[in-house]
């Protein structure tokens, strides 16, 4: 872990303390303490991020790895979206100071995960956040938020379980965790078939966190039921760090495809071609909103595994670039979804129709976010799906590329007949009564949508800071 | 011969089998827990294996500590809201909770 | 030896008996007794620091924590009606799994014993806590903290109106009693 980004963990946590000491009676104050620590952490690492002078010295001076310093902005930045939307959001009798320490302290878990340099530092952020998510998702006090909290916990904890024993087996084989000195004995040449087996048991632990195609049925569940803004926080960042980075770290270490461990990349790379051809397909029959977000989060997450089982360098970069992507347009659907709930009192897509009437910034922003998933070129979405399929090509899985290109038309296909039921169309009786929501609530879902779009644009500059500062620690 | 490594790690298997034998059987929430604590159990007893074969127990212990802390806030989480499914739909039984579909 | 071997036996006798009980109270027990077996396995190995952990933390503070919830849950023992006969067919299925393990576990470690190893200097427990291993701390507090806000956000503090409304309507039934 590196000492420099310790703040990013320490604030938060110290802000979740402080909210439940001052704000007891003060509900105004917790909103106020928790967005205003996120937004300052939203500042100071846009600061070390996007300051001009970097692109002047080609990103040589930033010291930290780019991987972590580009998944703190974005859990910081999907943070305060969901905290700033929630301050809307939530009704009057709602806990507030409960709701706001606890994303704080998912906020300082996720930040102890992307900075830790060891597996079982990892493991024990892991765990934290699915402490702090699980009662985030158990926040709704009514039978679907109990359920998919009990769900979540029959599958995440188990996971961890597998998690322990493989490293209890790396602990024999290799007695270290430290991902440096991992490092050092693959380039030493030193890694045989026990290590591996402990490499896989822990794969298979955050394979089943991250929720991909044979272990999804928690993530439907979970995104369903759970507390609308909750939802969009789960999707956004939650289970992505919870398992997908842990599944790309693995897959920057030991480097599956360069050291001939074929069997394990062709495991993932099938894992991940499942899973976006299985949520694509099932997210075209859904009939509530959130929960056809839900399968489409699947499908994306399919694309990061078959990068990460590929694991060439542009594979790599592809699924970093993509997961960030993904965190962006994932949070404004969710978040949309809630304005929907709050709006119309319904998540049932059937129900809906005719809403860019009366609520046109939703309608709009809702349309970039799904061009940007089904990958239409100018958005950021189009390049990261770009580069996961160039290197496809170039590793030689042919058919994986294709099956790519295919999800992503029926992806485009299955947000487009979602845009026309709801948002265009006939005005039903319920969407009459709909009202656009106030600023406050829309002020998150326009950064995001600037954010979609800017690096969309700004993609030389994205491409650039992903090459200078992630290969540097890749090769 | 077998020697006494193996058999420990033997042993160890068979323990972890029946925690998830429990966890794959039952529909009650409780002992899906109990199930979980064994697992767990186990997992405890191969981590400080590991570390003791490799003549390294010191830091499989500072490892085996922290894992009991946080089986210990897991299980509390766990019974929490087992309490709090029971006062709203008053049932621990995992079928009856079916309220989600799509 | 054959101290430790009848340990790692009675543990797993006992964690047959804590799956199969039918009262949820004796398993919770059996649950505390595996802990128990569990620490005395880890002091065999020469680890008493988790030992003493185990014993207190696991056997005690686990074992109260499952004791009250089951004492809180108590009457829905009797309406769940589980088949009692998927519980009976462990000890069938252990024996299975036992002879599966012998031929497919033992040998893989059997390799695994004379893995070579790299020579480790094994530093003092003090100071891989508290040294090499601080950030494990940070996680700790962290981990301690979601707890908290856990338990306390699935068991807020009721709003001073409905209790008193409660109150009212308690007071109503007494009345028309």
């Amino acid at each position: 872990m590196t000492i420099s980004l310790l703040a990013y963990l320490l604030i938060p946590l110290f802000s979740a303390v402080l909210i439940q000491f001052v704000s007891r009676n003060k509900e105004n104050l917790a909103d106020i303490i928790g967005n205003i620590t996120l937004f300052a952490g939203l500042l100071n690492i846009s600061y070390l991020i996007f300051n001009p002078v970097n692109f002047k010295l080609s990103f040589s001076n930033i010291a930290q790895d780019g991987f972590t310093l580009l998944m703190i902005f974005m859990i910081y930045l999907v943070a305060f979206s969901v905290s700033l939307f929630s301050t809307g959001f939530l009704t009057k009798e709602k806990n507030r100071h409960h709701f706001h320490s606890l994303i704080l302290v998912s906020v300082s878990a996720m930040c102890g995960i992307v900075t830790a340099g060891d597996f079982f530092t990892l493991y024990i952020f892991v765990e934290a956040l699915a402490v702090a998510s699980f009662a985030l998702i158990a926040f709704d006090d009514n039978e679907k938020g109990i359920e998919a909290a009990i769900k979540y916990f029959l599958l995440t904890f188990p996971a961890s379980i597998f998690i322990l024993l493989g490293m209890a087996i790396l602990l024999f084989t290799t007695s270290t965790f430290n991902f440096a000195g991992l490092q050092n004995i693959v380039a030493g040449g030193y890694l045989s078939s026990p290590i591996m087996s402990g490499v896989i048991l822990i794969l298979l632990g955050f394979l089943i966190k991250s929720g991909v195609f044979p272990f999804h049925t928690w993530v439907l569940d979970a995104y369903q039921g759970a507390y609308s803004p909750v939802s969009a926080f789960l999707a956004g960042t939650i289970t992505k760090i919870a398992g997908v980075y842990a599944v790309i770290k693995i897959a920057m270490i030991f480097k599956f495809f360069d050291l001939k461990l074929y069997k394990i990349s062709e495991t993932l790379m099938f894992i991940g071609a499942a899973s976006i051809l299985f949520g694509a397909i099932a997210a075209m029959r859904q009939k509530d909103f959130k929960r056809m977000l839900a399968y489409s989060s699947i499908s994306q997450i399919g694309y990061i595994i078959i990068a990460c089982g590929l694991a060439t360098p542009l594979a790599i970069l592809g699924a970093i670039f993509h997961m960030f992507n993904h965190a962006a347009f994932k949070t404004v659907l969710f978040l949309n979804g809630a304005s929907l709930e709050k709006s119309l009192n319904t998540t049932n897509m059937e129900k809906m129709g005719g809403l860019e009437h009366s609520m046109p910034w939703t309608s709009w922003s809702s349309v970039i976010a799904l061009m940007s998933t089904a990958g239409i070129p100018p958005l950021s979405g189009f390049w990261s799906k770009l580069l996961i399929i160039v290197a496809l090509w170039e590793g030689g899985a042919k058919g994986y590329s294709v099956t790519a290109i295919g999800a992503g038309i029926i992806t485009l296909a299955y947000f487009m007949v979602m845009q026309r039921k709801v948002f265009f169309g006939k005005i039903t009786d319920a969407a009459k009564k709909a009202e656009e929501m106030p600023a406050l609530m829309l002020a998150p879902v326009m950064i995001l949508c600037a954010v979609i779009i800017m690096s969309g644009i700004l993609f030389p500059y994205c491409y650039n800071y992903l090459i200078e500062t992630i290969t540097r620690t890749i090769l | 011969m077998t020697n006494i490594f193996s058999l420990d790690w033997y042993f160890i298997s068979l323990l972890f089998f029946i925690g998830l034998y429990c966890m794959l059987v039952s529909r009650n929430m409780l002992r899906q827990i109990i199930g979980l604590e064994i697992m767990s159990k186990s997992c405890l007893l191969a981590i400080i294996l590991s570390g003791v074969a490799t003549n390294n127990v010191n830091l499989a212990q500072a490892i085996a500590i922290t894992m009991i802390l946080i089986e210990v806030v897991v299980v509390a989480i766990g019974l929490s809201v087992l309490i709090k499914a029971y006062r709203i739909t008053g049932s621990i039984d995992l079928w009856k909770l079916s309220k989600l579909k799509g | 030896m054959t101290y430790h071997l009848t340990l790692f036996v009675i543990v797993i006798i006992l964690a047959v008996i804590a799956v199969m009980a039918k009262n949820m109270l004796f398993s919770a027990i059996a649950l505390a007794l595996v802990s128990i077996g569990v620490s005395l396995i880890l002091f065999t190995f020469g680890s008493p620091w988790a030992a003493v952990f185990e014993l207190s933390v696991c056997a005690g503070l686990i074992t109260v924590l499952f004791i009250s919830a089951i004492s809180l849950i108590q009457k829905e023992e009797k309406f769940l009606n589980e088949s009692r006969i998927r519980f009976m067919l462990l000890p069938l299925a252990l024996i299975i799994a036992a002879i599966a393990s012998w031929i497919y576990i033992v040998p893989f470690f059997e390799s695994l014993s004379k893995y070579p190893h790299l020579n480790i200097h094994n530093y003092p427990l003090g100071q891989i806590i508290w040294k090499n291993r601080v950030f494990d701390l940070i996680g700790q507090i962290c981990i301690l903290a979601a707890g908290v806000f856990a338990i306390k956000s699935i068991f807020p503090r009721p709003v001073r109106d409905t209790r008193a409304k409660d109150l009212l309507k308690g007071a109503e039934k007494v009345n028309n009693k």
